[in-house]
């Protein structure tokens, strides 16, 4: 049923049922927005009309003073070189263990790139369609849909059942839900690749590793590294989640100064947060602004 | 010599991987290995859950929970999405700069508010939801709403900004055409920028939809009711059948609002 | 049209073997008649150009020619120095009988010029020295050897996205003297380019067979090799063609000497080509040569 590809590009009569698809499609968000909305609000409990309470403002209020440091005893740690350092090493455990992700997804979705592409296991891009190499295709593609539907944090509750606490396992949580949105993205890139180079090396004589070597990899390099990088960004703001699950870094802290109330050091522990965010957001579109090479 | 040598031949894309190697041998450097990677036990463990999916709990008792729980997690994402397009929209309207240019020049005041608002988007999603929930609950105390607020700010962000780039590539003639005929800045939005950029707005806003029942899921990590809510608590009494029911559920969920969001985007692609 | 005769060039007539021998090769795609049963033999140090209006079989011609295509007859009907292409698997063998230039180069983008060149290389290399060849050029030598003699030995490291079309025809032909085949096919070559590169480009892809310039590893082979190029351009044709083939309604409409090529049979051939008249005794003509 994937290879319905030519079907779907006949026009005729497409217009019509396009229209329909997109009209009706509307509608039904809708609908499902009212009735998402009128669920949620029925309930008592929805907390929809505390929005409107004083009490709720001054709350609020009272939580971002405390969070500046009012009403805490004690130095605060924003002036204790110790406490800087200290958590400083956390948000470089946070750094790696996104790096760590990184690398988990970027192997993992590499070394899928090929079978989980179709114009690769049929044959198009040069080579013989196999039985073998459509069963691979199918596989890889279900394993990239299920580690894409579930979430990091869903993978790290699972993961640190079996692994000692520590980096390790976020990364590894982080890393196999981006396999499967990396290795997809991928696979699409290589897909949409224009076969005419792939064969003009087969033509040459290239065997069919040598094809996906040197025509295949260095198209597809490019966008794959800008995915990763694209990537990176939303996995340095979701190590500290994973951190929650006692995977290290940042997040257990935080959510440990949370339970305790020590409010200035979780203000602390974001501005580190928000530091790591906002490097890697730059060192990304540096990074970026490089892969796009020609 | 050998420097320059070495200069010329550390560019691109050699640069890049040496620097990926370099990134990867540090964050190893960090982990601790003095204590085993896995529990003792852990293995068997593992091996004890995979098992469990022989077969999922299918009891009618644990379905009708699985139901209300995906239910709960779909209407929190619809709710949370909503929320985001309603703040993400105007932001984003604001943050692409349309309104700051008419055919009298720039306005200096809605430049800055333009700049401003660029800011307020990044600022918003350099938190994630789950933190921003956490937030939320320690200021204001657990509740539906707070759960949905703190889902629609981040996605209010990256929306916003991704409106924004779709705005701004708007093909430049038309707009021009328009505001030859004296159209304000507001009507040239609404006659110009929206109606062009409308398929791109609608299909990245799908596409996100997707996202949104992912993030809804997980956050239950506050105490909301959903998927991601059953399995914490299946997991906390290990009862790993019922897992595995809840992660079928969940892929299932996020499959199907996948495909429809892909049917959408495949309608508009002309 | 009595320029239109079936006549062979005097050159090559001592030659007792043909390097090409085509015999009653036809190719029929579902109803289409991709090419007619034809005949044509084509002897070594020949260059060959084939005119014809689209449709008429050029294509289809190359590519039984190059392997890529089994001729309705069955693979041995097309023979090129006692081999059929089509019984042969893409790898080294294929690869230093024929080889191929499209109107497009078909250069992998993202690669550096360099390893596009080398990539002709590909399939006389283990998967062990392709693979190290992308980290350390193999044959550098010979890859920077064949991109001066195409006059872009400064491209050297670009990436062919950035390249004019020009300079990538160069960087294919580059690659062709790195694989060095016997035979050279080339679909329009030079159809993308405008008059000026067009003569550049043909006068380069000449020189890949008709003298010891064209090879990167002087084998010595170029008194042995072909050039079998479609194209639709008269004066490039005179200049650079031994021979030339009209085709028309997928059959030999003429095979004239290149020199004997002018405007007007160009002309007749593709008029003609609108019709479906009186063209039968031209072609059964044509088709008895060979």
């Amino acid at each position: 049923m994937e290879r319905t590809g030519i079907q779907q590009s006949r026009p005729t009569g497409g217009q019509r049922a396009r229209f329909n698809v997109l009209r009706w499609s509307v509608y039904a968000a809708a609908l499902l927005v009212v009735i998402a909305w009128a669920f949620i609000l029925l309930d008592g409990n929805s907390g929809f009309g505390d929005l409107f309470r004083e009490r709720t403002w001054q709350n609020a209020g009272g939580f971002i003073a405390s969070l500046a440091g009012q009403g805490s005893d004690g130095p605060s740690p924003f002036v204790q070189a110790a406490r800087w350092r200290d958590t400083g090493r956390l948000a470089l455990n946070t750094l790696a263990m996104s790096i760590l992700a990184m690398g988990i997804a970027g192997a993992g979705a590499l070394v899928l790139l090929m079978p989980g592409a179709r114009n690769v296991s049929d044959g198009t891009l040069g080579g013989a369609p196999s039985r073998t190499g459509a069963l691979v295709y199918g596989a890889v593609r279900i394993l990239y849909t299920l580690t894409r539907a579930i979430p990091e944090l869903v993978w790290a509750m699972l993961i640190v059942f079996f692994l000692s606490p520590g980096i390790i396992p976020g990364a590894l949580a982080l890393g196999i839900h981006n396999l499967g949105i990396v290795g997809r993205l991928t696979s699409e890139v290589v897909e949409n690749l224009d076969p005419a180079p792939a064969r003009a090396l087969r033509a040459a004589g290239a065997s069919s590793p040598k094809v996906l070597l040197y025509g295949v990899f260095p198209q597809a390099l490019p966008m794959f590294l800008t995915f990763l990088m694209y990537r990176w960004e939303v996995v340095i703001r979701t190590t500290v989640v994973v951190g929650f699950l006692n995977a290290g870094g940042l997040g257990r802290e935080f959510r440990l100064r949370m339970s305790w109330f020590h409010y200035e050091d979780v203000a602390l522990l974001l501005v580190w947060y928000l530091l790591l965010v906002i490097a890697v957001d730059i060192l990304s579109a540096q990074l970026r602004r490089r892969v796009r090479w020609d | 010599m050998s420097f320059r040598r070495l200069q010329s031949w550390l560019t691109g894309p050699r640069l890049l991987t040496l620097g990926i190697v370099c990134a990867l041998a540090w964050s190893l450097s960090r982990v601790d290995w003095q204590q085993p990677i896995a529990h003792t036990g852990g293995g068997a463990a593992a091996l004890k859950v995979l098992l469990a999916l022989f077969p999922p709990d299918l009891t009618p008792e644990f379905l009708s929970i699985c139901v209300v729980a995906s239910w709960h997690t779909l209407a929190y994402a619809v709710a949370g999405m909503s929320l985001a397009v309603a703040l993400g929209l105007p932001l984003g309207i604001l943050a692409s700069g349309v309104l700051a240019v008419s055919s009298d020049g720039h306005n200096p005041r809605r430049w800055t508010l333009m700049v401003a608002v660029r800011f307020l988007l990044a600022a918003m999603r350099s938190v994630h939801e789950l933190v921003w929930a956490l937030l939320f609950v320690a200021a204001v105390g657990l509740s539906p709403m707070a759960a949905i607020l703190a889902m629609a700010i981040p996605y209010a962000g990256i929306l916003g900004r991704i409106y924004a780039e779709q705005l701004q590539v708007a093909p430049p003639e038309p707009i021009a055409a328009l505001r030859t005929t004296g159209a304000s800045p507001l009507r040239v939005l609404l006659y110009g920028y929206i109606p062009m950029a409308l398929p791109d707005l609608l299909s990245y806003t799908f596409y996100r939809l997707e996202c949104g029942i992912r993030a809804a899921a997980i956050m239950s990590f506050v105490g909301i009711d959903g998927i991601g809510f059953q399995i914490e608590l299946s997991l906390a009494d290990l009862l790993f059948r019922q897992v595995w029911t809840l992660l079928i559920f969940l892929v299932v969920l996020v499959v199907a609002v996948d495909w429809w969001s892909s049917r959408v985007r495949r309608s508009m692609a002309y | 049209m009595s320029a239109v005769r079936p006549v062979r060039t005097g050159e090559q007539v001592a030659t007792p073997e043909p390097l090409i021998t085509i015999k009653s090769a036809a190719k029929v795609y579902g109803n289409n008649r991709g090419l007619s049963p034809l005949n044509l033999a084509i002897h070594a140090g020949e260059r060959v150009a084939l005119v014809g209006p689209s449709g008429s079989g050029k294509t289809t011609l190359l590519r039984l020619l190059a392997g890529a295509l089994v001729p309705d007859e069955g693979p041995n009907s097309v023979s090129i120095n006692g081999k059929s292409p089509a019984n042969l698997k893409p790898g080294r063998e294929l690869a230093s009988l024929v080889g191929i230039v499209s109107q497009r180069f078909d250069l992998v983008p993202h690669l550096p010029v360099m390893h596009n060149v080398l990539a002709g290389r590909l399939g006389h290399w283990s998967l062990a020295r392709s693979i190290l060849s992308l980290v350390w050029p193999m044959e550098r030598r010979a890859a920077q050897q064949a991109l001066a003699r195409v006059g872009i030995a400064d491209k050297i490291n670009e990436r062919p996205g950035r390249l004019s079309g020009g300079e990538q025809q160069r960087v294919a032909i580059a690659r062709m003297m790195m694989q060095s085949p016997l035979v050279v096919l080339a679909d329009e070559p030079v159809a993308s380019l405008d008059p000026a590169r067009a003569e550049e480009g043909m006068a380069l892809l000449v020189g890949l067979v008709h003298s010891d310039l064209g090879h990167a590893n002087g084998d010595g082979r170029s008194s042995e090799r072909a050039l079998i190029a479609s194209l639709h351009t008269a004066s490039l044709i005179r200049r650079h063609f031994t021979r030339v083939v009209g085709l028309r309604d997928s059959r030999v409409h003429f095979d004239l000497p290149a020199g004997e090529l002018d405007d007007a049979v160009l002309d007749e051939l593709y008029d003609l080509g609108d019709g479906y008249g009186d063209v039968e005794p031209l072609a059964g003509l044509a088709a008895r040569d060979g």
